[in-house]
């Protein structure tokens, strides 16, 4: 795992030869990646008598660059329609579809794009540095501490709370309790399921994130003309080409923090198990925790969409280390990529470096140059993909109930989840009424499950001990960083307020 | 529940009922074919109603796609559809150690034919074990065995243990972390087992996988890990497998250190098979549709003898010596009879009740 200058300057050249894998590839990843319920990891299921037929190495750069695209492409409707295609873009509404109803649709998605773009390409580049470094992150992450950086995700609820404490310790816990549905890690007891066989398999995510978001979304646009507000329609407009560029500016100016929430992605994407949406919600309240606005989060603030954007990018190339070196896939569409390479007889691990480079190298240099082909063929297109915001909402409404009754059917095929998809609707569009924030429910049910099981997991180990949490140095370190994280906005805040009085 | 269930599996297992069913029906039905085809000189309805298979063989797993079930699947329905000339949906059901799977199976799965599961019988017979499905499970037999792989303890390359003496000695004096694949789980009894053999404190921590259960092992998280041998032996290079729960080492070439358990404490465990996937049909098909499920049948012993199948399965890179080169209803019986009565020996560990 030596660096070779020439080896990787060779690694590109040739990877850029499969532009012709790599451009259809981006096209249908970002089409899947936008379809809510539809993911790289289904699609690559579904096309995999195509990928198994290919060579090892086109089948792999078709796969990675599908992988990257569908990453980027989750983040479109997320930003104009409020409906993240996928767990790991549900941090990415929380400003971009604010954005998009004062009307910068055009200028939200150029941030995202370049976010995305930038914070994959650059997590990329760092992987194939570092990656000795890298692998050896999972080896300091386990259970103990990874309760740790649950909590900083989810502590994201607490700072929703901070405009409305009851409210939003309500619909936090609201999410905790429908996220612990389902059967235990440990004893596989079912809890809270009705008798529906349905929910022992947990709340599924993309129904739920589909009902609360874009079905709660539907039922709530339909009571006005359309999406924008007034004076968004008026900037709508009138947005040119000049939009785009703006976007491409503002963003490029917040390079430092595309750098740093990307590398957020990158580290958790490394551990096993972990994910973008865990990655997205991190570098959210970790943006806004060191921001000197933390108020403006929320409101269609530029540095919030860019730190769940670049952090979910930068997870992308970091989910693959542990498949590379250990043999081990670090999500679910790594998976089927190693079933993929089972299948034409390459055997994950250490060795592949010195025994196929062009392998073990190859899928981050299709992913880098993945992301740079990539920022040409989408860029010239937010123009038009913004303008689905100025439809009425009359024929919104319904295509976007439609869609995603679809998207919530497709990952299991089970009609159950469609009705749950509805309930979802609903209970969000209650909660949008009556001043409670649909975003808090959904942390609970996306990282609740996830924090139970890194604790029973850590409680099993020390045999019912809870003090475990607190067990070892580097956990501690994380305690200290969270508490820091919670007192720093609220400590400036009363700092501005006693210096603006004095 | 689970005598019940056992006398089921017995009654189900040890008797000629498939033979003697599947050739009186199919002699019936083919001659029905026959006659009709003879008199008409084309195919009449009946014929067409007793084509088999009509349409695509539908595949219920339990488990999530990616996995070792997914993969051997994949080998053998890629054979399978060359003789049965239809191609296979397969649809993953995963949840609740696989029980959703099931229950989704046993509940939708049509009776003719062309719905069946594919599963791994150790783990999921032991599930019923601990916890009673909402069907009958005799009303579910399993064919078309594809693997024998069993069950071991392996440490990651960079471990201080060596040999499974040091873990049990290290056992006495501190609890020692074995990361499983779920609690009902072959490769789990034959670590509970082992350590009310020798006294050495074993926790064991269920990982929901194999490939969970790897990376808590190679992150160092666990001391050790229990799974079916054919996992780890093909990560050789990152893994050491210390103790094989069978007779014999099936895989000498690749498992060099390994002791045999049983003769090396002096303990009678019966073979812990971890890996034993297999086909599962509901019962009521091989009543009311012998002939279809003789066509499964021989079909699938087929595909156990085509040389292509052979090429197939060394792809994945799994030992050959794992795979089994046929099925018989009799080791299929023994072994699900005997994974039961070891289940019922651990129920109150595999149900956190002691």
């Amino acid at each position: 795992m030596e660096f070779d200058p020439a080896l990787f300057i060779d690694l590109f050249a040739r990877t850029f030869t499969f532009w012709w894998v790599i451009l259809p590839a981006i096209f249908l990843g970002l089409i899947v990646g936008a379809i809510p319920g539809f993911s790289a990891a289904n699609t690559i299921i579904i096309l995999l008598p195509m990928t198994l037929a290919m060579d090892p190495e086109v089948g792999l750069i078709f796969m990675v660059a599908l992988y990257a695209s569908s990453r980027m492409g989750a983040g479109i409707p997320a930003i104009l329609v409020n409906i993240p295609g996928t767990a790991g873009a549900a941090a990415t509404p929380l400003d971009g579809y604010p954005m998009t109803k004062q009307g910068r649709g055009q200028q939200a998605l150029a941030i995202s794009f370049v976010s995305s773009v930038f914070g994959g390409l650059l997590a990329t580049i760092i992987t194939l540095l570092a990656m000795p470094w890298l692998s050896q992150v999972a080896f300091y992450l386990h259970s103990v501490e990874m309760i740790v950086i649950m909590l900083f995700g989810i502590s994201l609820i607490a700072t929703i709370a901070a405009r409305d404490t009851l409210k939003g310790l309500i619909a936090g816990f609201f999410g905790l309790m429908i996220g612990y549905i389902g059967a235990d890690v440990v004893y596989e007891t079912p809890r809270g399921t009705f008798g529906f066989l349905e929910l022992y398999d947990k709340v599924p995510l993309i129904p739920a994130l589909v009902g609360l978001f874009a079905v709660s979304e539907a039922f709530f646009v339909i009571e006005g003309e359309s999406i924008l507000s007034k004076r968004g329609k008026e900037a709508m407009q009138k947005a040119g080409w000049a939009a785009t560029i703006e976007g491409v500016k503002i963003a490029l100016s917040k390079w430092w923090h595309i750098i740093w929430t990307s590398m957020i992605g990158l580290v958790i994407g490394v551990v096993p198990g972990a994910g973008a949406a865990i990655a997205a919600f991190v570098a959210y309240q970790q943006s806004r925790a060191f921001s000197k606005t933390p108020e403006l989060y929320g409101t269609g603030h530029v540095e919030g969409l860019i730190a769940p954007e670049s952090a979910n990018n930068g997870v992308t190339s970091g989910t693959l280390v542990p498949l590379l070196v250990i043999g081990i896939p670090g999500g679910a569409t790594a998976a089927i990529m190693l079933v993929v390479l089972q299948y034409h007889g390459v055997t994950m691990g250490p060795d592949l470096f010195m025994e196929s480079p062009e392998l073990a190298y190859g899928p981050f240099a299709a992913m880098a140059v993945t992301y740079f082909i990539m920022i040409f063929t989408i860029l010239p297109l937010a123009r038009y993909m913004s303008r689905i915001t100025v439809v009425s909402t009359i024929y919104m409404s319904p295509i976007i109930i439609s869609f995603t009754l679809v998207g919530a059917f497709v990952p299991r095929q089970y009609m159950f989840d469609m009705y749950l998809a509805l309930v979802f609707g609903v209970i969000g569009y209650v909660a949008r009424k009556t001043g409670y924030h649909t975003a808090a429910i959904l942390i609970g049910v996306i990282l609740g499950p996830l924090l139970e099981t890194y604790f029973l997991r850590a409680l099993k180990m020390s045999e019912g001990d809870i003090m475990v949490i607190f067990s070892k140095d580097l956990a501690n370190v994380l305690w200290v960083g969270l508490v820091i994280s919670l007192c720093i906005p609220y400590a400036m805040q009363r700092w501005r307020a006693w210096k603006a009085a004095a | 529940m689970a005598r019940t269930a056992l006398d089921n599996w017995e009654k189900i297992m040890f008797d000629d009922y498939f033979d003697e069913l599947d050739r009186r029906r199919f002699l019936a039905g083919s001659a029905a074919v026959a006659g009709a085809g003879l008199l008409t000189g084309l195919p009449s309805a009946e014929a067409l109603a007793n084509k088999f298979p009509s349409r695509n063989i539908k595949v219920y797993v339990p488990t999530r796609e990616g996995g070792g079930a997914d993969r051997n699947l994949r080998a053998f329905s890629s054979i399978w559809k060359k003789y049965l000339k239809v191609n296979f949906e397969v649809s993953f059901y995963p949840g609740a150690a696989g029980r959703v799977g099931y229950e989704k199976y046993m509940g939708l799965a049509k009776e003719d034919g062309h719905d069946l599961l594919f599963g791994n019988m150790g783990p999921e017979v032991l599930n019923w074990v601990v916890k009673k499905p909402t069907f009958n499970v005799a009303d579910l037999v399993y064919f078309a065995q594809m693997d024998r792989d069993p069950g071991i303890i392996f440490v990651g390359r960079k471990s201080k243990f060596t040999h499974i003496d040091q873990i049990v000695a290290e056992g006495k004096k501190r609890t020692i972390q074995v990361g499983v694949s779920r609690l009902a789980h072959p490769a789990t009894l034959g670590v509970l087992a082992l350590g009310r053999h020798t006294g050495a404190k074993f926790n064991v921590i269920p990982l929901s996988g194999g490939k969970n259960t790897r990376a808590g092992v190679a992150t160092g998280e666990m001391d050790c890990g229990a799974l079916p041998s054919g996992g780890i032996a093909r990560r050789g290079k990152n893994f050491r497998i210390l103790a094989i729960f069978d007779n014999t080492n099936p895989i000498p070439d690749k498992i060099k250190d390994a002791v045999l358990v049983n003769k090396h404490f002096g303990m009678n465990l019966p073979p812990l098979i971890a890996g034993a996937r297999a086909f599962g049909i509901k019962k009521s098909v091989i009543e009311k549709q012998a002939h279809h499920f003789k066509i499964l049948k021989d079909t699938a012993n087929m595909v156990f003898n085509d040389p292509e199948y052979r090429e197939v399965l060394k792809k994945t890179k799994v030992p050959m010596a794992l795979f089994t080169k046929s099925s018989s209803p009799e080791e299929i019986a023994k072994y699900v009879k005997d994974i039961t009565a070891i289940g019922e020996q651990y129920r109150d560990l595999l149900t956190g009740k002691s």
